[in-house]
């Protein structure tokens, strides 16, 4: 399909667009977490990017950070040494949990970026920790004006919550055609267009979405109408794992990834009288990541994705080490099967090293789960 | 004079006369319907002793079923419910535990809590298996959600918003302590309290201070055994006595220039943890002229509380904590002890299950090796799984690393 392909190309040169944008004199800041306002960036008139590794091997970053570190931000970290974003002029780092705290230390202390930020996120959505997020999202607000030498206005303020939120509603009535039987479009065409918005300037990812919503319901090339599958798991910066699914008879209609269904289910109140702080309160509620204390919030997210989108199985892909998601995993496993679901955990380094065994184990999956079914 | 005669007198028997007795006396509540609760470390204990509340340490019993070798069957056990291999040893150790072992506990397990409390500060972990434990027994759990120290500031260059948000939980934890005691919240009982916890902070400085003598009077395996007070039971007159009776012992040996070895050849830094299994390694170390002089754990704990301000000085003694800062913090730690404690190799101690304690120790080693031209060494361990390193291996590196030093 013809619209799909801007998606493509962005993620195929996923440096383009923030080197596009830095050619005219702005800047670009990279970021990690999906608790960073980026609305607070985008209205500084700077680029938010999130900062992705890739596949394969982290030599560079094995040097600095040991086997058992979360082999994301260390894969991130191994694209920093290498270059790959030495066009950032600011990185953001969020508190949200240890291995964040710790790529900060390393960002700190060994990459070329020179402006560094820290967010102090609560793992609570109680009213005091929107009092103190509030007041963290307006210290950081204070930081890019400063850094970058510009006054963030109440109008510019308005503009990025709005594109944001449009955004948003674009990303959920996407998502939403994995629901149609057969669904319109497959997990991995979804997830390009998803992952394209996180390195490319909103309002030309909205202009990108409109259209393709405007041509895919006539589309002629369905795709293949596999198993139905829901992937929960912590954050997926790359298609290869749905690919993978997809390519062994699996279609992934939903999600519970932070750069998934997490990211854009709640919207930002745009008529708050205090967007700041409006800001703030979005993220705290918003669908929790699992290092929030409400992880029951999650569950119920993943139980109700599972029966909306009316899922024959379940993936659960941690991705070592992370913590916070290794501790929830027997629960919602438990909840899930306790549902009737058959579920297929996997604890994986994030280069998808073990390819094959990987394919194996998917690939059994399906094929069992399909029997039954 | 005989290693033997050179074993300290007051911390012999340390765990029987101590630790033993803080399991028994749980149990003993719990068996008595007093309130138990289970803690983890860098919470403000001193709010459950003020109101009579037996803190439980979760952690501390990892520790001794490790030293016990009983912790990696009980990991298993954990594993076997879903929970990766990959997490921190002590919460495998602890929930293997809870899902039931036929062979009997040591201490006769830990006992069943009334409640749970636990910070974000040192870690995720805390709140992550704690909240497992809170579904097994279906108790309450309160978190205190504490905010970065991202500065690294120590505790008079803290932000106000942190003090502010910190402070605001401390009235909810007190709610939430009567509600679940109904006993009332006694301000000059909290007083006394701090007031304790202050003197053995103080107590605990001193004898680390005692401890920069040449030779050492004080290695790491009975710091790591004395420092059970700091952590568990900061404000109790029983930390204060013991304490009192360590410090004046050791000045007595600094006097008569009685050293842990006879023959003090390397003066180590211990960072992170020690391997609870096999607290034998710190003897290795001494057969081989080193001494562990400080570690950094045991300078982690200590704080200064007012009576007449008791929020914002739990505050200002909490919120510094090393595993709630940036790795700066850590480094000044260390490079503060090797020069005054006369350091000339460190020794870093990675922890498999545990990011806090891993992540950034490449940052120390840089840093002490460019200020201060001393070596350390990054030791890939585990504090309570063995599975991870063999002990033949780690001698093996520790004794290259002492030859490096001696060349």
């Amino acid at each position: 399909m013809e619209a799909l392909q801007p998606f493509r190309k962005t993620l195929s040169d996923r440096h383009e667009a923030a080197k596009k944008w830095k050619s005219r004199n702005r800047p670009v800041v990279g970021w990690t977490c999906t608790y960073t306002p980026e609305e607070v960036i985008y209205a500084a008139d700077a680029l938010p990017v999130m900062v992705w590794g890739s596949l394969g091997e982290t030599n560079l970053a094995d040097a600095y950070m040991p086997s058992n570190s979360c082999s994301f931000a260390r894969s991130c970290f191994n694209a920093a040494l290498r270059g790959d974003y030495d066009y950032l002029e600011g990185f953001v780092e969020s508190t949200s949990c240890d291995n964040r705290e710790k790529t900060y230390d390393m960002w700190v202390n060994y990459s070329k970026v020179p402006n560094i930020y820290l967010i102090n996120t609560p793992h609570m959505n109680t009213e005091q920790a929107h009092r103190f997020f509030h007041q963290e999202v307006v210290k950081f607000k204070e930081w890019m004006e400063r850094t970058f030498k510009t006054q963030i206005s109440d109008d510019s303020l308005n503009y990025a919550v709005g594109e944001y939120n449009k955004n948003r509603d674009f990303l959920r009535k996407i998502y939403d055609l994995k629901s149609k039987k057969p669904p319109v479009i497959s997990g991995t065409e979804y997830l390009e267009i998803a992952l394209a918005g996180l390195v490319m300037p909103k309002s030309e990812h909205n202009a990108l979405m409109s259209r393709f919503l405007g041509e895919v319901e006539q589309r002629s090339d369905l795709p293949h109408d596999g198993l139905r599958l829901l992937v929960s798991g912590s954050v997926v910066d790359n298609t290869e794992l749905v690919k993978l699914i997809e390519s062994v008879g699996g279609t992934v209609v939903a999600d519970d990834w932070c750069t998934g269904s997490r990211y854009f289910w709640n919207n930002v109140d745009l008529g708050s009288k205090d967007l700041l702080e409006a800001i703030a309160r979005r993220y705290l509620n918003k669908v929790p990541s699992s290092f929030m204390y409400n992880r029951e919030e999650r569950f119920k997210h993943v139980k109700e994705l599972a029966k909306r989108f009316d899922v024959d199985g379940v993936v659960m892909f941690v991705i070592k080490y992370c913590d916070t998601h290794m501790f929830d995993a027997p629960l919602l496993r438990d909840e899930l099967k306790a549902m009737g679901l058959p579920v297929l955990y996997l604890e994986w380094e994030h280069s998808m090293s073990g390819f094959a065994g990987l394919k194996t184990r998917i690939e059994a999956f399906i094929e069992m789960v399909g029997g039954v079914k | 004079m005989s290693a033997l005669d050179r074993r300290l007198k007051s911390t012999s028997g340390f765990y029987k006369n101590y630790v033993k007795r803080s399991y028994e006396d749980a149990h003993c509540a719990k068996a008595e319907k007093r309130p138990v609760a289970w803690v983890a470390s860098t919470f403000p204990v001193e709010t459950l002793q003020a109101m009579d509340i037996v803190p439980v340490w979760p952690e501390n019993y990892a520790s001794v079923c490790a030293a016990r070798q009983v912790s990696v069957e009980l990991c298993e056990l954990a594993e076997r419910e879903g929970f990766s291999r990959d997490l921190c040893s002590y919460s495998r150790c602890v929930l293997g535990s809870i899902f039931g072992s036929e062979k009997e506990l040591p201490e006769g397990g830990l006992p069943r809590p009334d409640f749970l409390v636990a910070t974000t500060s040192a870690c995720d972990t805390h709140m992550k298996w704690f909240q497992v434990a809170s579904r097994v027994y279906k108790v309450p759990f309160f978190v205190l959600d504490t905010p970065y120290n991202i500065g690294g500031g120590e505790s008079e260059h803290l932000d106000k918003s942190h003090i502010d948000y910190y402070e605001s939980q401390l009235s909810d934890l007190f709610d939430f302590l009567e509600k679940q005691t109904g006993a009332k919240f006694d301000r000059y009982k909290l007083s006394q309290t701090l007031a304790l916890s202050s003197w053995t902070s103080r107590l605990w400085t001193e004898i680390q201070d005692l401890r920069r003598n040449i030779p050492c009077p004080m290695d790491a395996r009975d710091a790591f055994s004395a420092v059970f007070f700091m952590l568990c039971l900061p404000g109790s007159q029983v930390a204060v006595d013991f304490y009192t009776q360590l410090r004046d012992e050791l000045r007595q040996r600094v006097k008569e220039g009685i050293g842990v070895v006879e023959n003090e050849r390397f003066r180590l830094v211990w960072d992170n943890l020690p391997l609870w299994y096999n607290l034998r390694i710190f003897e290795y170390l001494n057969s081989l002229g080193a001494v562990v002089v400080a570690e950094v754990f045991s300078h982690t704990w200590t704080g200064t509380l007012d009576p007449d301000r008791p929020y914002e000085s739990l505050a200002r003694k909490y919120l510094p904590n090393m595993a709630n800062s940036t790795i700066q913090r850590r480094v000044n730690i260390v490079l503060d002890l090797v020069k005054d404690f006369h350091v000339n190799g460190v020794i870093l101690p990675t922890n498999w299950g545990c990011r806090m304690m891993s992540v950034g120790e490449t940052i120390v080693k840089d840093a002490v090796y460019k200020k201060l031209g001393v070596q350390s060494l990054i030791l890939d361990v585990d504090s309570s799984d063995w599975r991870v390193a063999g002990e033949a291996q780690v001698k093996e590196r520790l004794a290259t690393f002492l030859e490096t030093l001696n060349r």
